[in-house]
């Protein structure tokens, strides 16, 4: 395009005609979009524009010449810009807006508009000059980098939010966990710990937060089985698991601990920090102690008296009168096989750590239900004769299961019956067939038990608070029970209301058919 | 064979008892004691010809009695029949010194049966 008539200035002297040619062609072939309007004219009209601002704008020349800048704003009349724009012209100041303008095609850009007076020697303002860049793309650009900052903001916010959750759901379960938890830095520092290892060792937080872990409680903590632990055992293998200390601790005593330990390998700021988790297993030792020892005095008191029963037995079988009634044999006969059964069960007693971890042997066979329960109601009644056992049904059954065992069962729950309802001398047995079981009912009328003591029932050692005060025994009859029919995949379970009495009742199935091999 | 002199001793009445009546059915006199504290003294003035002990006896122990017998020159060859329900009393009963060991609850005749053998 020739440009060298773009202007209809008036020149000031022809002999700069040359200079304002090249002028001239510099603004043309600038990048930005360059206007110049009269402001002596009315409505201030554009009386030059170049070939960037024809591009710029997609107006051809003859379209813009003559008319104000407004144009560009199309129908977006009200942008804030625009009175900054005629604030600046009234005032002859210049200014610098980024304004939203519309191409002749109607698409939306953004101009970058610098504007400035042109005044003459009087200081009067004759022409505006524009210079416009299309910024579209940085405001694009940037826009986008807002709305990403925002997203990114929000979403900060959130996952902080989240974080800050699980942290105290995290928090929450650390101290609610019943085992001492110390969080140490690489220094043996203590930077937390929980409730828990503060209740256990009578300490509060304020002297144990920030104080070296050897240092604690005047030193209490120095103990070289837990420097082994943290110095040499720790950088070698990690983690330490079930690591046993103990230590007598000045006001709280001798302690038993289970120590596990793990340093923090991960890169980051929790880098070489050692968690540190302290088990108190004082009590649990004492309690495993104490129950072996009650075995093994519990085994050897009761094999006392029975020696001597066996050794009277044997001379009465080694004197029997020749003249001596059938009965009287037989009676005899019986009492060294209960005698017998007795001291096997008393060599049971100590095997209970077989019954926990599952170890019976069942010898099953084929035998006749209702035979079985009448020869232990026999059996039974010669032992308490002041007792009636009344034997009600039949199960018309052949069972097959460990004979031995199920005699042993019943003959506890017949016993209980008698022993724990002295006062009462009923006892009702009742033997049905249910489906493919066979099912036994054992009723007293004596003390009954409560809820707490009918959930305990069939535990190990357990025994009521009136029953230990009022009876001997160890609280481990119903618990072989129960192991014994659960291993022929019975179930045996007690009805019992306080003071009316008590109902133990067991099903067991009849058929190999539910043997599940064990 | 002479009637032979045997010394019992056991916390528990019941066995001493039933012991006695058999050990003197064979023709042995008997000497029974409970109290684990006057073992000693028994053993010096009676001189018994076998020792019947219990493991387990308050304040004195069976085994306690017999390192007794066994360092005392006089005492150190009456042999010696521990009997006990505990589990580990037969280790106890050999480390102490002891002729035989018999688990309670033992066979009475059994029991005879070795008084005699080690009185043989």
């Amino acid at each position: 395009m020739d440009t060298s008539d773009n202007g209809k200035f008036e020149l000031l002297s022809s002999s700069m005609t040359d200079n304002f040619k090249l002028l001239v062609k510099a603004l043309d072939s600038s990048v930005s979009g360059i206007v110049i309007t009269d402001n002596s004219l009315e409505d201030n009209p554009i009386v030059y524009c170049n070939a960037a601002f024809e591009a710029i704008s997609g107006y051809p020349r003859n379209e813009i010449i003559g008319h104000n800048c407004r144009f560009l704003q199309a129908d977006d009349r009200s942008q804030k810009e625009r009175d900054q724009l005629r604030e600046s012209i009234k005032n002859g100041k210049d200014c610098f807006v980024e304004i939203r303008n519309y191409r002749k095609n109607g698409d939306l850009f953004w101009n970058e508009l610098y504007m400035a007076p042109v005044k003459d020697p009087d200081g009067n303002i004759t022409h505006f000059i524009g210079v416009q860049n299309d910024v579209s793309k940085r405001k694009a650009v940037e826009q986008d980098l807002r709305q990403q900052k925002a997203i990114m903001e929000q979403r900060v916010e959130d996952r902080t939010m989240a974080l800050r959750d699980s942290e105290a759901f995290l928090t929450s379960i650390i101290e609610t966990v019943r085992e001492g938890l110390l969080v140490l830095d690489p220094d043996f520092k203590v930077l937390s710990a929980n409730q828990h290892f503060l209740k256990t060792f009578k300490v509060n937080a304020e002297e144990t937060v920030g104080v070296n872990l050897y240092a604690l409680g005047n030193n209490q903590w120095d103990i070289a089985r837990l420097r082994d632990l943290l110095l040499e055992i720790l950088p070698t293998s990690n983690p330490v698991v079930d690591f046993e200390v103990e230590h007598d601790f000045p006001h709280i005593g001798k302690k038993l601990m289970l120590l596990n330990a793990y340093r923090i390998e991960l890169e980051g700021q929790f880098k070489d920090q050692i968690l540190l988790a302290i088990e108190d297993i004082t009590d649990r030792r004492e309690i495993e102690r104490r129950k072996d020892d009650f075995l093994s005095i519990a085994s050897h008191e009761l094999k006392t008296p029975l020696t001597t029963i066996k050794g009277y037995m044997q001379i009465l079988e080694r004197s029997i009168p020749e003249q001596a009634s059938e009965k009287f044999t037989a009676t005899l006969g019986k009492i060294s096989a209960y005698v017998e059964r007795l001291n096997n069960l008393i060599s049971e007693l100590l095997d209970v750590s077989k019954i926990q971890t599952g170890n019976i042997t069942l010898h099953k066979a084929d035998f006749d239900f209702d035979k079985m329960v009448l020869e232990v109601i026999e059996g039974i009644g010669t032992s308490a004769p002041r007792h009636k056992i009344l034997l009600q049904g039949r199960s018309e059954s052949t069972v097959h299961a460990d004979e031995s065992h199920i005699v042993q069962v019943l003959n506890n729950l017949l016993s209980n019956a008698i022993k724990y309802a002295p006062e009462s001398l009923n006892v009702e047995v009742s033997v049905s067939s249910v489906s493919d079981f066979v099912k036994v009912s054992v009723r007293d009328f004596g003390l009954g038990m409560n809820a707490e003591d009918k959930k305990r029932a069939f535990e190990r050692f357990y025994r009521s608070s009136e029953v230990q005060k009022r009876f001997s025994g160890m609280g481990i009859g119903l618990y072989i029970c129960d192991q014994i029919i659960q291993n022929h995949n019975g179930t045996l379970w007690v009805d019992s209301e306080k003071g009316k009495g008590s109902t133990f009742s067991f099903t067991l199935p009849k058929n190999k058919v539910q043997d599940n091999g064990r | 064979m002479g009637a032979k002199k045997i010394l019992i001793c056991d916390d528990d009445r019941g066995i001493i008892d039933v012991l006695e009546m058999v050990l003197e059915e064979t023709g042995h006199r008997v000497i029974t004691e409970t109290n684990s504290l006057n073992a000693r003294a028994i053993i010096d003035s009676e001189k018994p010809d076998l020792i019947i002990l219990d493991l387990w006896m308050p304040v004195l122990s069976g085994d306690q009695i017999l390192q007794m017998i066994r360092r005392t020159p006089e005492t150190q060859d009456i042999p010696v029949i521990i009997i006990s329900a505990s589990r580990d009393g037969a280790q106890i009963a050999t480390e102490a010194g002891a002729n035989k060991f018999i688990a309670k609850p033992f066979d009475i005749y059994d029991m005879v049966d070795s008084v005699e053998a080690l009185l043989a």
